[in-house]
């Protein structure tokens, strides 16, 4: 269960609050994992090996015993079958840690009307889906900038936690939101889910703290379609999802080539932060499948040995 | 109210609204359009871009002046506009509405009502009270003013009718003069029919003694019909118009039995009123057959009780076999009997003569034996047989008749009486008496009535053994009181003699007038009816049998009273005798609103009394047209609002989240169009395309279809109820139907749809000529059609005196081609053709379901069933509303409880079943009947 939160506890309508949790809890919940669940089947693969001999639990290979082998390592029942002493080998099996980052911002709420889901709803999902893949081959998954935190575990436990802490809705959220600077495991990987659309300074910044902390990873910035083709005309004023931003036009389509140019710009330097720290990036849209971007995350974190 | 030309405001002080639009001109411009707010998370991206173009913050003008024409149409809406005001109200205070309701004010009936309503209404609005008087109804019975409340007479409006004789305006002077003293004074609006009567001045005087009178309606569109003649053998009427006009032309239809008993239109007939001319004529030959099985005429396109003629037994002409022993004689004319009976009978009947057997399969109603002694065995039992199928025998005596009687044990089964040998001689030379006149006619006896001239005279006649019940018979007596023509039924016929002959020989009867009226009456009698021109002095009493609505419908009599002879012949129809079919003693006569020479006139107008139309009643609101133009300007404005502030530009999403802002707005102008008169809602265009698609999906499909009937619950049901028939179909059968359809028999082919399913409602519809020509070549061709008249419990039928619905399906029925009927045998086809069924219940059970009576049949020995279909009935008539108990809803529940717990489910059950074998039969016809056969086939196969 989700720790309450002592917010919600002290509000008036405290039974709403705790009926709306519990009916997220509840609800929302399961589908979120269930879809999860779905999505990461379309990627089956199995466990998440190394290609190598050493230790683990499945078999790897026979091999010739040589000399300064230990006699406890050969294997009686294959050598017994022919004149020389065989070895089994077992796969080598070393579980990585990777740490998610879904960006809880309210920005991230945006869905346009022709899309099918929110920014945030397509973040989650990904996440999700790919800590059960990622859970699958034996790896362990941390999801940063969460609070409680949520340390690094294997297992279907660690999923409900994940997919709890997913789900749970933080009222106080940022209007845009900004990369965690809290700790990673070191050599570990890292996978941040976020449209990168905050102000400039402050996000890249936080971008290069993360990735100078000798972690490898990925940038996936997850846009809406109306964010890429700007839609809009005539008398507007655009704000924000938190409303912190405001900015009103006569001719909205005049407007539409600068924003462009300027969200190409956004893009061009989120790539040069990743290629200068040894990350990569992955654009994807909402109205893409979610499959696409997870099968490339995943070919992303496991083809980097 | 303040009017402009044919335009009023009933709220003229909201127009001073409009005085307020340059203030809302300068208010509006100085606020420009909203822009829209849109939540756009890329919006940091924009921030520090210039707009590279200005638009101006004022709206534009032409917008501002969308807006002021919203506004002005409004208010002007919301000031009552009224198109062709009303103005009755001449005078305040009580009210009159003074109703003729007279025959000649059914044909636009619901116009004076509508018109009564908008009086009514008038009256509420104002608070005024109102009294209703109808005249052909007669005077309230109160001796004063009956005023209530307007509303409370609205309901009455309703149940409203015309009655079907003229209204007579004395009762009602006289109730008006006899009304208390202190009676209010009040206004009169007198729906009349305008045809110009004694009583309507005197009336109208009578009125204005109280306050102004208005005089509503006119009678220049009345067209009537005079009761049918027969005029040298021609079927003649004449259709009458009150006022001369122009060149017009008018159907008459001649409405029968046809041979198979059904009653339908015998005949069309076309009057073409010429220039001027107020009376054309219309005359027919018939041919006697058809013409004796006429029963009435009905201008077509009126619906007045004048517009019918009923006819009786005046447009008959009897058949009249005559048979003489003599064979004839060169040169003795003033000798031959026969002479005087042609003579007597040939203006008004057809004779016949020739050998017996050819009289007899000419099917004559009358056979007249002259002087007719000994007939043979044969000639005896041909005529015996003839006489008990409803013959009437006619003899005459004469020298051989009475030679032939008298014998021992010669009992003639031919004559009334037994007649003594001989005969008797009064006033002959070797006599002692003198020739003796007649005695006044009996009562009892088909002359009565007839006046006796003094100079008859009867020297030689035949004479009737006094037997016990001689005195039964004797239907004209000499003084003496011997018999002079004495009769007796036989069968269902009638045997009569005439004690002398048919020539001067023996008395001098054949030479005067009494000798025709005799024969007349004899000939007229001979199928139950008598001539109508000598109702004078009948004092016998007259029952209705069938009498005519207001509207010219047929309606049975029920309990009306009798009413004599005399009534009948002397006064025009009226309340104690409306006009109708009446009869007295197995006779019947016809009493018609106009006798033949009468005329329609136009009612002068009368000093004093103002006059208005009956169509330029309608009062208009403007109201719902001038809310709609706001509307519809707003939703314009709205448009370009939207379009101002881009949100046009794209359609999809933003376009369905601005239409949620848009929909009340849509759905406020359809509530306007739906206050608006019903002709604004748009015509349904029934394009040709949407035809050809409904024969297409007809045609291509089994489709079971239902009529129309424009009650959109009867319908709903209907469509509901086929849909779960078809289901069912589908499920247990191999007949898979599309879904059904709804067909208007005016419209739609019907040679498309195997089956229909006709719910009888009230307010349907009468089928057009067309329409019902359309149906009857569908039953001719094959198809069914299964009238529910859905009122079982209420009990006798779709029969005379049964229910409403029942009434309306005879009415309708009465077009179409539908044979004689019978209940569902029990071993009808319809029993199994595919479960076996022994009653048919719907939502109700129990009441009997009919189809076509099958001839009689014989049974096949060894056979279950009568092999009685040959033929598939076209039509099966009930009431049991199956309908509602196969109706399913989308999900395939039944919509509609039938009983009550598994035993209703059983019905339901069994009455899909019905519904089954129903399509079975349509689909099948007489196959299943064929099995009837199968057991002669395995006999033959087993040999």
């Amino acid at each position: 269960m989700s720790t309450p939160r002592p917010t919600h506890l002290d509000h008036p309508g405290r039974a709403v609050w705790l009926r709306r949790d519990a009916e997220q809890v509840s609800g929302a919940l399961p589908p979120l994992l269930a879809e999860a669940e779905r999505l990461a089947r379309t990627v089956s693969m199995g466990l998440h090996g190394r290609k190598r001999a050493g230790p683990g639990e499945d078999f790897w290979q026979y091999r010739h015993a040589m000399p300064g082998d230990v006699l406890d390592q050969v294997d009686w029942r294959r050598s017994a079958r022919s004149d020389g002493l065989f070895i089994r080998e077992k796969e080598w099996q070393a579980a990585q840690t990777v740490a998610l980052w879904v960006d809880p911002s309210r920005a991230m709420d945006y869905r346009s009307a022709d899309a099918p889901r929110s920014k945030a709803e397509r973040a989650r999902l990904i996440a999700l889906a790919l800590a059960i893949l990622l859970n699958r081959s034996g790896e362990r998954v941390s999801l940063l900038g969460v609070d409680p935190p949520l340390p690094p575990r294997s297992g279907p436990a660690q999923l409900s936690r994940m997919a709890m802490a997913l789900t749970a809705q933080d009222d106080d959220r940022p209007d845009y939101g900004r990369p965690p600077d809290g700790p990673m495991p070191r050599g570990g990987r890292a996978v941040f889910l976020s449209d990168f659309m905050g102000a400039r300074d402050e996000l890249f910044a936080g971008l290069a703290s993360a990735a100078q902390r000798g972690v490898s990873g990925c940038f996936v910035q997850i846009l809406d379609e109306s964010e890429e083709t700007f839609p809009f005309d005539g008398r507007t004023v655009f704000r924000s999802v938190g409303g912190s931003v405001r900015f009103e036009t006569q001719r909205a389509r005049a407007l539409r080539d600068a924003y462009q140019a300027r969200l190409a710009q956004r893009r061009a330097e989120l790539q040069d932060v990743a290629r200068r720290t040894g990350w990569q990036c992955l654009f994807h849209r909402t109205s893409e499948s979610p499959r696409k971007a997870l099968l490339w995350l995943y070919m992303a974190l496991g083809g980097q040995d | 109210m303040l009017s402009l030309g044919p335009v009023a405001f009933l709220s003229p002080w909201l127009l001073a609204g409009l005085l307020a639009l340059p203030v809302l001109w300068w208010l509006l411009r100085a606020v420009p359009p909203r822009p829209a707010e849109r939540i756009f998370p890329g919006v940091r991206l924009l921030l520090g871009l210039n707009d590279p173009e200005v638009t101006p913050d004022r709206t534009p003008w032409w917008l501002l002046a969308l807006r002021m024409l919203a506004l002005a149409a409004a208010i002007i809406g919301f000031a009552l506009p009224v198109l062709n005001p009303q103005e009755d109200t001449l005078a305040d205070g009580p009210l009159l509405l003074l109703v003729d309701g007279g025959w000649a004010s059914a044909d636009d009936w619901p116009d004076r009502v509508a018109r009564l309503e908008v009086a009514v209404d008038a009256a509420v609005s104002e608070g005024r009270p109102v009294a209703l008087v109808h005249v052909a109804a007669g005077p309230p019975a109160s001796g004063d003013l009956p005023l209530g409340e307007a509303e409370a007479l609205r309901t009455r409006l309703a149940g409203l009718e015309p009655r079907p004789w003229a209204p007579d305006a004395a009762p009602v002077t006289d109730w008006l003069r006899g009304l208390p003293e202190d009676t209010p004074a009040f206004e009169t609006l007198w729906l009349t029919d305008g045809l110009a009567r004694d009583g309507i001045a005197p009336l109208a005087a009578e009125l204005q003694r109280f306050g102004p009178v208005t005089m509503v309606g006119t009678g220049a569109q009345l067209r009537a019909l005079t009761a049918p003649t027969l005029d040298g053998g021609m079927l003649s009427a004449t259709v009458l118009r009150p006022e001369a006009g122009p060149e017009e032309s008018r159907q008459v239809a001649i409405i029968g039995l046809d041979p198979t008993g059904t009653e339908r239109r015998l005949a069309t007939v076309t009057a073409a009123f010429a220039p001027g001319e107020t009376e054309v004529a219309v005359a027919l030959d018939l041919p006697v057959e058809t013409r004796n099985r006429v029963s009435r005429l009905r201008l077509e396109g009126v619906t007045s009780a004048g517009a019918v003629a009923l006819a009786d037994d005046t447009l008959r002409r009897r058949k009249v076999g005559i048979l003489s022993a003599a064979a004839a004689q060169e040169g003795q004319n003033l000798t031959d009997p026969l002479f005087y009976l042609r003579k007597a009978l040939e203006p008004s009947a057809d004779l016949i003569d020739g050998v017996l057997t050819d009289i007899l399969n000419a099917a004559p109603d009358v056979l007249i034996l002259a002087d007719v002694g000994r007939l043979s065995a044969g000639e005896q039992v041909l005529i015996s047989d003839w006489v008990e199928g409803g013959g009437k025998l006619v003899r005459f005596a004469g020298p051989r008749l009475a030679a032939s009687q008298g014998g021992p044990g010669s009992v003639d089964p031919l004559l009334p009486v037994r007649l003594r040998a001989g005969g008797r001689d009064l006033g002959g030379a070797l006599s002692w008496g003198a020739p003796k006149a007649l005695r006044p006619f009996p009562e009892t006896s088909p002359f009565a009535g007839l006046d006796v001239p003094a100079d008859v005279s009867v020297s030689r006649q035949v004479v009737a053994q006094p037997d016990p019940d001689l005195a039964g018979k004797v239907m004209a007596a000499l003084e003496d009181g011997t018999p002079l023509v004495t009769g007796t039924a036989m069968g269902d016929g009638q045997v009569i003699l005439f004690h002398v002959t048919a020539n001067a020989e023996w008395s001098n009867l054949p030479l005067s007038g009494l000798f025709l009226s005799m024969l007349e009456r004899l000939s007229l009698t001979a199928t139950g009816r008598r001539a109508a021109a000598d109702l004078d002095g009948d004092t016998r009493i007259w029952t209705p049998e069938i009498v005519l609505d207001g509207f010219g419908a047929l309606v049975p009599a029920g309990d009306l009273a009798g009413v004599p002879g005399t009534r009948l012949a002397g006064e025009p129809p009226a309340a104690d005798a409306p006009p109708g079919l009446y009869s007295a003693g197995g006779q019947a006569r016809a009493v018609n609103l106009l006798g033949d020479g009468a005329k329609l006139a136009l009612q002068a107008p009368l000093p004093g009394v103002a006059y208005r139309g009956l169509g330029a009643a309608a009062q208009v609101s403007l109201m719902p047209y001038a809310l709609l133009i706001a509307l519809g300007t707003l939703f314009a404005d709205l448009l370009a609002s939207l379009a101002l502030s881009g949100g046009l530009r794209r359609g999809g999403g933003r376009m369905a989240r601005e239409g949620q802002a848009v929909a009340p707005l849509l759905i406020a102008g359809l509530a306007a169009l739906a206050l608006g008169r019903a002709d604004m809602a748009l015509a349904q265009s029934d394009s040709l395309s949407e035809a050809d698609q409904a024969a297409l999906l007809a045609t291509s499909n089994t489709v079971l279809a239902y009529v129309a009937t424009g009650d959109a619950q009867v319908d709903a049901v209907s469509a509901a109820g086929l849909l779960g028939l078809s289901r069912t179909l589908a499920y247990r059968t191999a007949v898979e139907p599309a879904a059904p359809v709804a067909v208007d028999p005016e419209t739609d082919d019907l040679a498309l749809y195997p089956f229909l399913y006709w719910p009888i409602s009230e307010g349907q519809a009468q089928p057009s000529d067309a329409a019902a020509a359309k149906i009857n070549t569908f039953l001719r061709t094959g198809g069914m059609i299964l009238f529910d008249t859905r009122d079982a419990p209420l009990g006798n039928g779709f029969g005379a005196g049964g229910t409403p619905n029942g009434r309306v399906l005879q009415r309708i029925a009465q077009d179409l081609d539908i044979p004689p009927l019978e209940p569902v045998p029990q071993d009808h086809v319809l029993t199994r053709t595919f479960y076996l069924l022994q009653d048919f219940p719907g939502r109700h059970a129990n009441a009997p379901v009919w189809i076509e009576a099958a001839p009689a049949a014989r049974q096949i020995e060894g056979a279950p069933f009568r092999n009685l279909n040959d033929g598939v009935s076209p039509v099966v008539i009930g009431a049991n509303d199956w309908a509602s108990s196969w109706a399913i809803d989308a999900d395939g529940l039944p919509l509609y409880p039938v009983g009550r717990g598994i035993g209703g489910e059983r019905q339901r059950e069994i009455s899909f079943r019905f519904g089954v074998n129903l399509i079975m039969y349509v689909m099948t016809g007489n196959y299943k009947s064929d099995q009837v056969h199968v057991p002669a086939l395995l006999e033959r196969l087993g040999q």
